[in-house]
């Protein structure tokens, strides 16, 4: 990790942070009444951090974020439960998309870096286990799992659709 | 102590995760009243559907029971309607608005009673009408309980067989009224407090709901005088009362609706207010 890097990231991290609670928080609506949207593009915060980051640093990193976030959405919680979840997870996800001949110590999850179908899959994969864990939590209980699975798969459509558009047009180095 | 160490640098990252997943949760459900409410009551929704079954298949063994319980019940409605009729020639609809009470009957899909305090739970809720401080009767005669918490479906009733029931109980045709406690473990025997000594009562009285209560309409029947004596150096009597229904078999009560209980609770508020 060089300076720039670090630079990159800890700007990446601030900006994600004030885009979802002063943007993407006021864009909740739902869908003919049946599933309500919400637009999270912050997991990106933790997914965009070089590949070796170690794993304390990354869950340390998550807890401050979701608690900073939750204060704004008055969730005591909800968000940084399944943040740190996320952060504990990307290892897995990482460690399950990996390419033959391994990551480099410099590795970022980046479209120049890692190729476009790797990142898709990569953000795909996070994303998708990340509102489904926020909604659970939300929900807190498995009664309700149509409204989840509802809620989840048209949530994920749309915080996605935004990801991909904000990386096409955020191009970093890192 | 060097191998406590080597655990924290092998697996620190699984150990932060767990530590921080449970602040985490302590913070979801002390601090979000809707996860604490479905923290508690998720639970409950499960053990009550639950409860409800076991209930519907139980209710088939004592069918023949109930019909004789109702049978008397009717009877019993049908003496008082008849004498009602005698004493007056025009009786006042049952819904009509002037009727202040209104029972909704409902089932009972739960209910300890070998507690120190004793819960039932009806499978009625906010949907049927019932209201939280609504009292429950389970026949003419007989109290049963005092609802506490209600939800969509269910509702859940202190019973009378529990440590902070209170309930404001006169002794028919005598002056005075009592609070009604329970102390003994006994299902059957209550006690009955702040009957002043200069009372003259005797064993064998009816004692009677007094009505000062929103929850309760005057002289529902609750149980018989077994025996009193009087307080050492206190200025009451110690009144034992027999219930005249048996709370740990009971299948349906009736809530009690009050419809002036609003009204008469704002008055006095107002009153405590000034």
């Amino acid at each position: 990790m060089n300076r720039s890097s670090i630079q990159t990231n800890v700007i990446r991290v601030l900006l994600l942070f004030v885009a979802q609670v002063l943007i993407f928080k006021q864009i909740t609506f739902s869908l003919g009444g049946f599933a309500s949207i919400h637009c999270l593009i912050y997991p990106m915060a933790i997914l965009l951090l070089p590949v070796k980051t170690n794993r304390s640093v990354l869950l340390v990193l998550a807890f401050l974020f979701g608690i900073s976030l939750d204060m704004f959405y008055d969730s005591p919680g909800i968000h940084t439960a399944t943040l740190v979840l996320t952060a504990y997870l990307r290892q897995v996800i990482i460690a399950f998309l990996e390419p033959f001949d391994g990551y480099n110590m410099d590795d970022v999850p980046t479209i120049k870096k890692m190729g476009l179908a790797w990142f898709v899959s990569y953000i795909i994969i996070a994303l998708l286990l990340h509102i489904f864990v926020y909604f659970s939590i939300e929900a807190f209980s498995f009664v309700y799992f149509f409204e989840i699975f509802l809620n989840t798969i048209f949530s994920f459509i749309f915080s996605f659709v935004t990801v991909l558009i904000l990386t096409f047009i955020f191009r970093t180095k890192y | 102590m060097y191998n406590v160490l080597q655990l924290f640098v092998r697996y620190g990252a699984h150990i932060l995760f767990v530590v921080l997943e449970i602040i985490c949760f302590y913070l979801i459900i002390n601090y979000n009243q809707d996860q604490k409410q479905i923290f508690l009551n998720s639970s409950n929704l499960y053990a009550a559907k639950l409860s409800q079954q076991q209930a519907r298949i139980t209710q088939f063994t004592r069918l023949s029971n109930q019909n004789d319980s109702l049978l008397h019940e009717n009877a019993n409605l049908i003496e008082n309607l008849i004498s009602i009729e005698y004493a007056s020639s025009k009786i006042p609809s049952a819904d009509s608005a002037l009727s202040q009470y209104r029972l909704i009957p409902a089932q009972i899909c739960n209910s300890t009673s070998y507690l120190r305090n004793n819960h039932i739970t009806l499978c009625k809720g906010s949907r049927e009408g019932i209201r939280q401080d609504m009292g429950v009767i389970s026949s003419h005669q007989g109290v049963v309980g005092i609802v506490r918490n209600v939800s969509e479906n269910f509702s859940h009733v202190i019973s009378l067989l529990h440590s902070q029931a209170k309930l404001s109980c006169s002794i028919k045709n005598r002056a005075g009224h009592g609070t009604l406690v329970w102390k003994t473990m006994d299902p059957l025997r209550m006690t009955l407090e702040s009957i002043p000594k200069h009372q003259k009562i005797s064993i064998g009285d009816t004692v009677v709901t007094s009505g000062y209560s929103t929850m309760f309409p005057k002289g529902i029947l609750v149980g018989k005088i077994e025996s009193f004596k009087p307080i050492s150096g206190g200025n009451s009597f110690d009144i034992t009362v027999k219930l005249f229904n048996d709370l740990t078999d009971i299948r349906y009560a009736y809530v009690v609706q009050n419809r002036f209980g609003d009204e008469q609770k704002n008055l006095e508020k107002d009153v405590k207010d000034e």
